[in-house]
């Protein structure tokens, strides 16, 4: 059981990016040939690149944050001690918790009143509610990455041990 | 000059509810907190306070926001940069780059920077491209006699083509927001992209006049040139792909970067230099970087939509035209906010608020709209190498370990080359505007 948690907080996010990925790829790709080979194209191909898309972004979120990799301006780290460090971002990791749970609120309030009235998309003629889940499942996963993130460096700075500074952007 | 708004029946008056906002916006950014987050709190605490939109607008710019075919560009753009990169085809690229013009006195500069512009036909990102060209050139510029910090600050030069030659980020977000086609604006943008990587190219043969760091003497022979094009005609077939597909019209900038991307990879399947099992890593690390630029565009919306609702892009216009009548001034004044903008802002949230505010004022003065277009973005993209917010610098001395600092003073000269290049392309429109 443990083994299968760590596996997810290891490998979660980039699961379910690899599968968004490849589905943004393949539907664009077959929907460009098709339209070579067929001279038609269909409205529902464009429709789950596009949704892929939008889970791609918000899934992104929570791994960058997971890698401290948002784009920061990080000037003033030069000149501080590592336990205002530690500090500085500890207050980004509240700031933007502070943000995701606003998205999230709002987010899901859309998603409900989606559900209350049951629209469906134009091509797929399936619940929007599906993609706008989007949403609010990104910044679920992004509040989740925030508070590992808080108690790790929270940790850190009681021990007084040098803080996570993240992985680099470009590997 | 006609004036849309009479000086005594329109008065901008902005309150609190408008500078409060951007007071937490600024300790946010000195205080190293992410983008997405500052820009989430300004949207937040300005639809609050001002009360002109409801704050439930928020929740459907997330999606809304986003929900557009044009935008899956973006992670398909990056993906291609990345498999590039660990194909190693952008090695066959520097190949032919070397091959062209590393005979001559400069010669692995220039080939650095020319590189650079293959790549930026190929990426539409810029820090993929100077990541991807630091790696494979620093140390070798290293090698030829350049210092560290100069040859830095060469490639983060170099790679502010990646978004001003076409296919680009910037042209395609900026279209959204204004609704442009992306295809014209790639078309409008050839030849200003272009003549940023001449004058880059140019300013490092300069440099090396006076310094004397580089004196290549592999001399130019037409048999290496021929081997290095045949060597390198799968990475060469990429740029032909999406610039032909965009410009005849065959693909929409999205379509050709998804057969971009199938194509790179499909070749480095052939060639196995990929495998299968890299695909998660590579994906991952590319799906990293979208989700680092797409939700400032989200972030940053609702807030450009505040601004309209607070009729500030007409305010502004207002004040502008209240102060000089001269077309000249106007458009200096407009590159200066560009570039401080540039300088203090991601590139992505400059374009998102400020082309909705400036494009009133540059239609005013009877700017076209894709001129001003390719003016806005070239502006932006020297703020690719200014600090304190230089992405390239940032990407460069990540890659190198050399201080931020040094990399911004060697890169002082290629900030007022681009600067010129800047002046020529605000006051020439047929530079832009000649292919239309």
């Amino acid at each position: 059981m443990r083994q299968i948690l760590k596996q997810i907080d290891q490998n979660l996010e980039r699961w379910l990016l690899l599968v968004f990925y490849a589905m943004i790829v393949m539907t664009i790709g077959t929907e460009v040939v098709r339209r070579f080979v067929l001279s038609y194209s269909s409205i529902w191909g464009e429709e789950i690149a596009r949704y892929a898309f939008i889970y791609l972004v918000w899934i992104g979120v929570a791994a960058a944050v997971r890698d401290r990799a948002h784009i920061r301006i990080d000037v003033l780290m030069q000149f501080l001690s590592p336990r205002a460090k530690a500090l500085v971002y500890l207050f980004g990791d509240l700031v933007m918790l502070a943000v995701a749970l606003f998205a999230l609120y709002f987010s899901f309030e859309t998603l409900t009143i989606s559900m209350k009235f049951g629209s469906v998309t134009h091509g797929l003629r399936i619940d929007q509610a599906w993609f706008l889940a989007a949403v609010p499942f990104g910044f679920t996963l992004t509040c989740f990455r925030l508070m590992q993130s808080i108690w790790r460096d929270g940790g850190d700075f009681r021990r007084g041990k040098p803080v996570y500074e993240g992985a680099r952007l470009f590997d | 000059m006609e004036h849309l708004y009479q000086q005594d029946t329109f008065e901008l008056v902005l309150g609190w509810e408008f500078y409060l906002p951007l007071l937490f916006a600024l300790i946010m950014i000195v205080l190293a907190v992410p983008m997405w987050a500052v820009l989430g709190v300004t949207s937040i605490s300005m639809l609050h306070f001002s009360g002109v939109l409801p704050l439930s607008l928020l929740g459907e710019a997330l999606f809304d926001g986003i929900d557009a075919f044009a935008l899956i560009a973006v992670p398909l753009f990056i993906l291609t940069g990345d498999v590039l990169v660990r194909t190693g085809l952008s090695h066959k690229l520097l190949d032919v780059a070397e091959a062209l013009v590393g005979g001559f006195r400069s010669g692995f500069g220039t080939a650095t920077v020319l590189v650079c512009g293959f790549f930026a036909c190929i990426s539409g990102s810029d820090a993929a491209g100077a990541a991807g060209v630091g790696r494979m050139t620093i140390d070798r510029l290293v090698e030829q006699g350049y210092p560290r910090p100069y040859a830095c600050a060469l490639v983060a030069s170099g790679a502010c083509t990646g978004i001003l030659i076409p296919p680009s980020i910037a042209y395609i977000i900026i279209g959204l927001i204004l609704g442009i086609s992306a295809s014209t604006l790639f078309l409008a943008a050839l030849i200003p992209g272009l003549l940023v990587m001449i004058t880059i190219m140019i300013t490092n043969v300069i440099m090396n006049k006076i310094q004397g760091y580089e004196n290549a003497d592999q001399g130019f022979s037409l048999g290496r040139v021929w081997k290095a094009i045949y060597d390198g005609r799968y990475a060469l077939i990429v740029p032909f792909i999406i610039l032909g597909g965009i410009y005849t019209g065959i693909f929409t900038p999205t379509e050709a970067a998804a057969v971009a991307v199938i194509t790179t990879i499909i070749i480095g399947l052939l060639q196995r230099t990929i495998t299968l099992a890299d695909f998660p890593k590579m994906l991952a690390s590319s799906a990293k970087v979208n989700g680092v630029i797409v939700p400032i565009i989200a972030f940053s919306l609702p807030l450009a939509q505040t601004l309209a609702a607070l009729e500030i892009p007409q305010g502004f216009v207002h004040v502008m035209t209240s102060m000089t009548d001269s077309e000249t001034v106007i458009i200096l004044m407009m590159i200066f906010i560009l570039i401080v903008a540039g300088c203090v802002m991601e590139t992505t949230p400059n374009i998102v608020i400020l082309a909705p505010i400036l494009l009133p004022l540059a239609q005013e003065i009877g700017m076209n709209e894709i001129h001003f277009c390719i003016m806005m973005v070239t502006s932006l993209g020297v703020g690719f190498i200014t600090p304190p917010l230089g992405l390239n610098l940032f990407v460069v001395s990540g890659l190198t370990g050399t201080p931020i600092l040094k990399v911004a003073g060697k890169a002082v000269p290629y900030v007022l080359a681009m600067f010129f290049v800047v002046l020529l392309l605000a006051f020439v429109p047929e530079l832009s505007l000649w292919a239309l």
